[in-house]
């Protein structure tokens, strides 16, 4: 028999394991297909095992400890460990791209989480992790992945356009107005899969966080408002995460005269 | 002089390497002048023409405008004054007439008064585009009638230099005439012109320069 808690059926080794075997299912498929996958799905269940049951303990041990500085110094890891993803995710960006994604992750994510918890859930105290650090988590993980989008798409788009953009920098135009048509295009491509994931929820899919609620025995009602304000948190965060880190990054790829680096003009760069 | 260039260097560190393209260039344009520059193939002609209008990133050398040196004009105005006209034509997506008017969109020159639809019609009539349209989307234009909007944009929007690239490379002969002719005319009007060129003579030019090695000579004529 499984334990209950509150009302909810808690999940122990055992049902982890049997999960499990569902993976080994795909790998064993993975393997009559030559699909050649079995190693990186083993190593990402190995991960998600440690990561999210490492997470688990680091929270309860955070909602535990219940200070200030520890919320604050975790949301700044989890900054940093976002905007070394963004990073990544955007090979082709300019060097000096990790300073302007730090900056729009902290401004991002500080702003919207406690605009969240503090103006709209009204959290007390304030920096209570329970809340904080689910918020900023979600914030963090939509935003970087809008803004991702918009770097990676910033980059490529002017390259594209470089032809155009010299063209218009040779009658005078300054980065900005050579490069208006990309910086817009790249927006809108960071902001259109929140819009989307927005207009289909509850109809097409159950969002993560209603999900989590209702199967921890809250109210589906109660857990519905819960969904909105973070459905509209996450919008806001991905569109001023978005517009941040191309307003400050697409200069990176001029020069301080304004003429923009084409590939041949890049090493050492 | 209108232009001057001293010592103009470049090291380009693309393929195959570090390469010197320019060493040390030195020329002077003439207001009224029309000098055409040749050379092989890669020989950095394009460069030497990016040099000039301070669009060659980490080039040196001097550049001096009407008497001014370089640094007495911001870089937006500096292209406003002498302005290339790279070999491929782009087009920005909306009309020919957007396409025409997109330099009094700039913010350099928002205190120009924009030219009026007569002379756009004009414009488009002295080089033999008299049958496009105003309202013509400029993504249905062919390359060749693409290139002479462009030269036409350049030209409306007045600089003191012009720097060609090959302003006739996708044209027949008929339309390279009409493009020559709107260059001398630019040129009457007090204009400088530098062209790079190696297809076609003609005999609008008033000197040619030969840039080989690096090194800029004057060709007798």
């Amino acid at each position: 028999m499984n334990e209950l808690a509150g009302g909810v059926i808690t999940i122990g080794w055992p049902q982890l394991l049997l999960s499990t075997g569902f993976v080994v299912v795909v790998g064993i498929l993975s393997m009559r297909l030559a699909l050649g996958l079995e190693r990186d799905l083993a190593v990402a269940t190995v991960r998600t095992f440690l990561q999210l049951i490492a997470l688990g303990l680091v929270l309860r041990w955070v909602f535990g400890i219940d200070s200030p500085w520890l919320v604050l110094a975790i949301l700044v890891f989890m900054m940093a460990a976002a905007a070394q993803t963004i990073v990544k995710r955007a090979p082709d960006a300019p060097p000096g791209i990790l300073g302007s994604s730090m900056v729009t992750m902290l401004l991002t994510g500080f702003t919207v989480t406690f605009a969240v918890t503090g103006l709209v859930i009204q959290v007390e105290p304030w920096y209570r992790a329970q809340y904080v650090i689910p918020m900023a988590g979600m914030v963090l993980g939509n935003s970087m992945n809008g803004i991702a989008l918009s770097l990676e798409r910033i980059f490529a788009d002017l390259d594209a356009r470089a032809g155009e953009v010299l063209a218009l920098t040779a009658l005078g135009a300054t980065p900005w107005e050579a490069a208006g048509d990309s910086v817009r295009i790249a927006i809108r491509a960071g902001l259109i899969p929140t819009i989307n994931a927005m207009a289909a929820a509850g109809i097409v899919f159950i969002p993560g966080m209603m999900t989590g609620q209702v199967l921890a025995g809250a109210d589906p009602l109660a857990a519905s408002y819960y969904q909105v304000v973070v459905m509209l948190m996450v919008a806001a965060a991905t569109a001023l995460g978005s517009v941040l880190a191309v307003l400050l990054s697409y200069r990176k790829r001029f020069t301080a005269d304004g003429v923009y680096l084409e590939k041949g003009y890049r090493q050492g760069r | 002089m209108l232009l001057s260039a001293e010592g103009l260097t470049f090291t380009s560190h693309a393929d195959p390497g570090p390469h010197v393209v320019l060493d040390r260039v030195s020329l002077a344009l003439a207001a009224g002048e029309i000098v055409d520059v040749r050379g092989p193939s890669g020989s950095g002609k394009t460069t030497l023409l990016r040099a000039l209008a301070r669009l060659l990133p980490d080039g040196s050398g001097t550049l001096t405008l009407a008497g001014r040196p370089a640094a007495d004009y911001e870089p937006a105005e500096w292209r406003r004054r002498v302005t290339l006209l790279p070999q491929t034509a782009a087009m920005r997506s909306g009309t020919v007439r957007d396409n025409l008017l997109m330099p009094w969109r700039l913010k350099v020159r928002s205190a120009d008064l924009r030219p009026p639809e007569g002379v756009l019609e004009q414009a488009l009539h002295d080089v033999g585009l008299a049958e496009i349209a105003l309202d013509r989307d400029a993504s249905r234009l062919s390359v060749g009638q693409a290139a002479r909007i462009a030269l036409l944009r350049a030209v409306l929007a007045a600089p003191d230099v012009l720097l060609l690239d090959e302003p006739d490379a996708n044209l027949d002969n008929e339309s390279a005439a009409q493009v020559a002719a709107m260059t001398e005319r630019f040129a009457a009007g007090g204009g400088a012109v530098l062209r790079v060129r190696h297809q076609r003579g003609d005999v609008a030019a008033t000197r040619t320069l030969r840039l080989v090695g690096g090194h800029l000579t004057e060709v007798e004529s």
